[in-house]
């Protein structure tokens, strides 16, 4: 028996499991450990707050972007038939692949000064690149496909049977939408409009090339980490720690109440 | 009252199919797999279009090729319950059975989910969700659903197929009660002739997107039409002979090695024919009652294989002199119930005298290209 339990297999599987999640966890342990004492001064630099307030509300306006744009075109993917599905379906995933740094130039080449719509937008008055829309931009630009992906997801899983027996007792094909394919695929939109959220939260490298670093106006939290690796620890370290709690309650809010299906029986 | 004259190309495969049946009837749509009922169904629901055709239920013109009519499925006023039954998961009860009441006053809408919960039984259910209900609950709210907004008619498509067979054979009883108090016609698909015998007034038999033969079950069960709605329909003995003599009181066939005595039939002497006999119309005959009949084609021979469910035996049985097949092993397969079986001794017991009577010989024509398929 007891040779049994320590069989090769459980040796190599123990050691590998021990080796990866301490390979894995120990950093985040070792920025808690090394924030924990830190002062008030820390926490809540005006530098760490601004980060805070602008990483919010720009993660939530790209989130909510992505919800807004990437939804009617998930349910067309999931759906519908059209000419040069497959290419769109393809093209959803580049900025997925795609190096964030590389999409920070890509944006700056197509609405920079010089860019290829930069003139005709300096016309209209609108100058993107280094403003907080630039950091909206480059957030969705990363993180939408997360979403679209999600929600494609979610609309497929809906049995089509379900629309078609709604048809027949009298409904409207939006009517339906409201009451049987939404509420059915909310769930998958619901976590993809999440892991959209939490993406956004992180972005860095798109964000620096094409919105720059300016504390209050551009400066999100990763940018302000990066910055306060040379000026303030402190500050890098709460920033630090107020994501790596983030990222722990979105997957736990993916993980257990997505599956629930926010209570739809 | 239904009107389908429809076709469609769909790939290799082609539907065509027509089928007027009288007012308020049940029909159904019996036939293998990839048979086309389903898409005749969904033909007439309006997820598929018809290449050309029409489709009326009552005065209701659904589909008319020629006058350029295609009602949406969400105007053909049709109750549909797919064989999943297609319930909303994320609905009570109540309000599945609601749902397509919503341009109702809610007083109204009350008013009938009471009254249809009552006439299918599932009071006390309707705040639940379909997934804390059994799958013949389940049944009754899908029906209940489909019926809620007083369609024109009725679509089933294969709804007792999920079921054990006690729920299975309640609820059929129950469609059926339903079907005469609320005079609603119905277009149900199965491949259980026991269901399509059962519920049907009038049973079409469909076979690679053609309707073979439309009738009542009882006729099509003793009288098929061709050789692929005799095989649909289970007849196990089906032999190639030919009319050796017809008279007023009847005709006489050569099966193989035998002449037997047939009901009276259109064709000439000398016209291929086969001979259906279905298994459980063929008769077993003590030893001490065989030949006493002039009317009775008795076959001595015996018994050489034999199958037992447990409720049904099948015996193989084999003709000492007059045989019917001398190609195969045995003549004729002979199904009879099994307290029969054991009462007979036939375990034991391998001798036997069998009747073939006239009336359960059907006759259908036979041409050359089926003879082909038969060989």
């Amino acid at each position: 028996m007891l040779l049994k339990n320590f069989s090769f297999r459980r040796i190599a599987f123990l050691t590998t499991v021990t080796l990866l999640v301490t390979f894995l966890t120990l950093p985040l342990i070792a920025i808690v450990w090394r924030a924990l004492p830190l002062q008030a001064e820390g926490w809540l630099s005006d530098r760490t707050f601004d980060a805070l307030r602008l990483s919010l509300s720009t993660a939530t306006i790209a989130a909510a972007l992505a919800i807004v744009l990437g939804t009617p075109v998930a349910y067309a993917l999931a759906r519908e038939d059209f000419f040069g599905k497959p290419l769109v379906d393809a093209l959803i995933d580049v900025p997925m692949v795609l190096p964030p740094a590389v999409a920070g130039l890509a944006l700056l080449m197509t609405f920079g000064r010089r860019g290829l719509l930069g003139p005709a937008l300096a016309n209209l008055g609108i100058e993107l690149p280094f403003t907080t829309g630039a950091v909206v931009l480059a957030q969705t630009f990363v993180a939408a496909p997360f979403y679209v992906r999600a929600a494609k997801a979610g609309f497929a899983g809906v049995d089509r049977g379900l629309e078609q027996t709604s048809a027949l007792l009298g409904v409207s094909d939006a009517r339906t939408f409201w009451r049987i394919t939404l509420p059915l695929a909310a769930p998958s939109l619901f976590g993809g409009a999440l892991m959209t959220w939490a993406r956004a939260l992180g972005e860095f490298g798109a964000t620096i090339m094409f919105a720059g670093n300016f504390q209050g106006r551009t400066q999100t939290m990763p940018l302000a980490i990066y910055l306060g690796l040379e000026t303030n620890l402190d500050s890098a370290l709460a920033l630090s720690v107020i994501l790596i709690g983030v990222s722990f309650g979105t997957l736990a809010l993916v993980r257990w109440v997505a599956p629930k299906g926010l209570g739809l029986g | 009252m239904l009107e389908l004259a429809i076709r469609k190309r769909i790939g290799e495969f082609t539907l065509a199919l027509a089928l007027t049946t009288p007012k308020n009837q049940i029909v159904a749509l019996f036939g293998p797999s990839g048979a086309g009922k389903s898409i005749t169904l969904a033909a007439i629901a309006g997820f598929v279009t018809p290449d050309a055709g029409r489709i009326v239920a009552g005065d209701h013109i659904l589909f008319d090729s020629t006058q350029r009519i295609n009602l949406a499925p969400q105007h053909r006023r049709i109750g549909l319950v797919k064989q999943n039954l297609a319930l909303f998961p994320h609905l009570t009860v109540a309000q599945n059975i609601a749902y397509g009441l919503w341009r109702a006053p809610a007083t109204a809408q009350r008013a009938r989910v009471e009254h249809l919960a009552r006439l299918m039984r599932l009071e006390g259910l309707v705040t639940r969700y379909p997934a804390q209900l059994s799958g013949g609950q389940q049944q009754r709210v899908a029906l209940a659903r489909a019926l809620a907004p007083q369609p024109g008619l009725l679509l089933l498509d294969e709804p007792f197929s999920a079921l054990d067979a006690p729920t299975r054979a309640q609820l059929r009883g129950e469609l059926l009660g339903l079907q005469r108090e609320l005079q609603i016609p119905m277009v149900f698909v199965t491949h259980d002739l026991g269901e399509a015998y059962f519920l049907a007034d009038q049973l079409a038999v469909i076979d690679a997107g053609k309707i073979l033969q439309a009738d009542a079950p009882g006729k099509v069960l003793s009288q098929p039409d061709c050789l692929p709605v005799a095989r649909a329909l289970g007849v196990k003995n089906i032999l190639p002979g030919e009319i050796v003599a017809r008279t007023d009181a009847g005709c006489r066939v050569r099966i193989g090695a035998a002449v037997i005595g047939a009901p009276t039939c259109a064709f000439a002497p000398g016209t291929r024919v086969y001979a259906c006999i279905r298994a459980e119309r063929v008769m077993l005959l003590r030893a001490d009652r065989a030949g006493q009949s002039s009317d009775e084609n008795a076959l001595d021979g015996e018994i050489v294989r034999q199958v037992n469910d447990g409720m049904t035996a099948t015996l193989d049985f084999r003709a000492t002199t007059q045989r019917l097949a001398p190609t195969q092993d045995y003549d004729l397969q002979i199904e009879l119930p099994v307290y029969i079986y054991e009462r007979l001794n036939l375990a034991r017991q391998r001798a036997w005298t069998v009747s073939l009577r006239r009336n359960a010989i059907h006759l259908i024509r036979r041409d050359d290209e089926t003879t082909d398929r038969l060989a």
